[in-house]
């Protein structure tokens, strides 16, 4: 920390935040167990929520300080949409990616038998969905669930359906299935498939009842996932306890960027009191070791999860207006582009990134906005600013 | 207050189909439910299920859905139904829920106090048994402990139960 740089002092320090029963839930926890909250002075609270409906709504009437959001979320609050509007803000991204497509094991293998290569290449296991669902014309459409209406799991299968040639709102039927529900659902064949955020793939592929067809990886390269939400009126009633939080979950992002730190954080997860599952099922994501099917080998995927790399915490507005087109297209608004402009600057604080940045000496984007489909690898985006591959499939 | 109460369900599968087969005015969901997300996702995605709902109208104040959080329970409403309607509703189950949770706190209370007395007798019957001494004095011994470090009859007896078992395994394994 620069000394020269005082710290504003927490207006608030004892600390609600909620999070889900998430992989990517990491940064929030890690930030407890190595105690970067009580570096900043915060003594936090990390409250287990059942529903991303449930942490908008505590946000909204304070039960909730801040909490782990999908990132669409704060934009599809703000535009009240499917839910109790309210103005609600991120200064802070916490990780990229971290998703998957599983379906069950006879669409596997009917999508192997129409040539798709599970593992090597995405695209393919898309354009042998298409084969297959247009080989049994007639038949009852196939059923894909995600985890919620305004979340990276919608948009990135609804985006796998369309690179296999597919319409995601007339050949399949999407669903909305919680995310502890979808092992199940796909085991007693409720639902043909999923998308949705680790643990969950590994639990399904690990049980036998279903194969990773795609990973948000391959949908979207470092696509932002997890962002830390307050409201509005929060983070102007208490600018300084925001900004402690912010630098002790981007210390533990920090921590979370090297692999053999993440074997420790498995264990620590799979606690009972966190996410309650065996550390197997937490392994494959964090380490980057991903399996797809049951007995099938480890895939070296060292950004199945990005945390603290690639600029991972920013809140890109790019990312933002992408997230908020998105969200349009789902509920069949047409958004003018200067209202996506204005919505994503209320809603992503880069401001308040660079803040958090300055005290921490990381160096961070003087621009907000980035390319999209035009990095296949790792590339420098101002000098010292090195980004991850931005590829749409 | 003039409600039929169509379906209680009590966990999420099955909770489209119901929602399509009923199609209810309003739905009370429990807070710890993660099927929040469910009912949300039908008033958005509505080719599956036409039936609109939102929570609350704009016109519902935030104290009251701040109450209702608190208690446990939130609503989702069909968008043709009277907002003061579904205050009722919800009374009636922010009513129902405290009542609820009275008796299971009250439950709680008991089945802890059946735990610390089963504790307590354990505790004197090893107090017996170790220095053969009648239960009145096992108990003297027990609440004099208890006063002289400050805590708890029960926690103390647990204590006792504590050291005794593990000296007791040690003896059993040399």
């Amino acid at each position: 920390l620069n000394t020269q740089q005082q710290l504003p002092p927490a207006e608030k320090d004892h600390l609600r935040v909620g999070y889900l029963r998430l992989t990517d839930s990491a940064p929030l926890i890690m930030a407890q167990e190595l105690g970067f909250y009580q570096r900043y002075g915060l003594q936090v609270e990390l409250c287990r929520e059942a529903s991303w409906a449930n942490v908008r709504d505590k946000l909204v009437t304070g039960d909730l300080d801040a909490a782990q959001m999908l990132a669409p979320l704060p934009m599809a609050t703000a535009l009240g949409v499917g839910g109790m509007q309210a103005d609600v803000i991120t200064g802070l991204a916490l990780s990229l990616n971290g998703n998957g497509i599983t379906v069950s094991p006879s669409l596997a293998s009917a999508i192997v038998d129409n040539g798709g290569r599970p593992g090597e290449d995405a695209a393919s296991t898309a354009v042998a969905l298409a084969e297959y669902i247009r080989s049994r014309p007639g038949e009852q459409p196939l059923t894909f669930a995600a985890a919620h209406t305004f979340s990276c799991h919608i948009f990135l299968l609804r985006h796998w359906l369309r690179a296999g040639g597919l319409n995601p709102e007339r050949d399949v039927r999407i669903i909305v299935v919680p995310p502890e529900q979808m092992v199940d659902s796909l085991a007693r064949g409720a639902i043909d498939g999923f998308c949705v955020g680790e643990p969950w793939n590994s639990v399904a592929v690990q049980d036998g009842v279903g194969a990773v067809q795609a990973t948000g990886y391959d949908i979207f390269n470092n696509g932002m996932e997890k962002v830390l939400g307050v409201t509005e009126q929060w983070h102007q009633s208490f600018p300084g306890s925001h900004l402690r939080l912010r630098l002790a979950l981007m210390e533990a992002c920090n921590w979370l960027a090297s692999t053999s730190n993440r074997i420790q954080a498995a264990a620590v997860l799979a606690d009972k009191s966190y996410l309650d599952r065996a550390i197997a099922e937490l392994l494959p994501s964090l380490s980057g070791q991903f399996v797809f099917s049951k007995d099938g080998p480890a895939l070296d995927l060292p950004h199945f999860h990005v945390f603290g790399r690639f600029q991972a915490g920013f809140p890109w507005h790019s990312q933002g207006e992408w997230l908020l087109q998105e969200i349009g297209e789902m509920v069949g608004r047409d958004l003018s582009a200067e209202e996506v402009t204005l919505q994503v600057q209320r809603c992503f604080r880069t401001d308040l990134y660079r803040e958090a940045a300055s005290y921490l000496h990381m160096p961070c984007p003087s621009l907000d906005y980035r390319p999209t489909n035009a990095h296949r690898s790792v590339w420098e985006f101002e000098p010292g600013i090195e980004l991850g591959p931005d590829m749409l499939l | 207050v003039g409600f039929e109460v169509l379906s209680v369900i009590p966990t999420a599968s099955g909770l489209l189909f119901q929602m399509s087969q009923q199609e209810p005015d309003v739905v009370i969901i429990a807070l710890d439910s993660p099927d929040r997300d469910v009912l949300e996702s039908l008033s958005v995605v509505s080719s599956h299920n036409p039936r609109p709902i939102v929570m609350f109208n704009e016109a519902a104040d935030q104290e009251f859905i701040a109450d209702a959080i608190r208690a446990g329970v939130t609503a989702y409403q069909a968008e043709h139904i009277n907002p003061a309607r579904v205050r009722t509703a919800i009374d009636v189950a922010v009513a129902q829920f405290s009542a609820f949770d009275a008796l299971k706190r009250e439950l709680d209370a008991t089945r802890k106090q059946l735990s610390e007395r089963k504790i307590l007798e354990k505790a004197k019957g090893m107090l017996m048994r170790l220095h053969k001494i009648p239960e009145e004095e096992a108990f003297a011994t027990l609440r004099k402990l208890a006063m002289n470090k400050n805590r708890t009859l029960a926690e103390i007896a647990a204590d006792v139960v504590s050291i005794v078992e593990k000296s007791g395994a040690q003896e059993g394994s040399s």
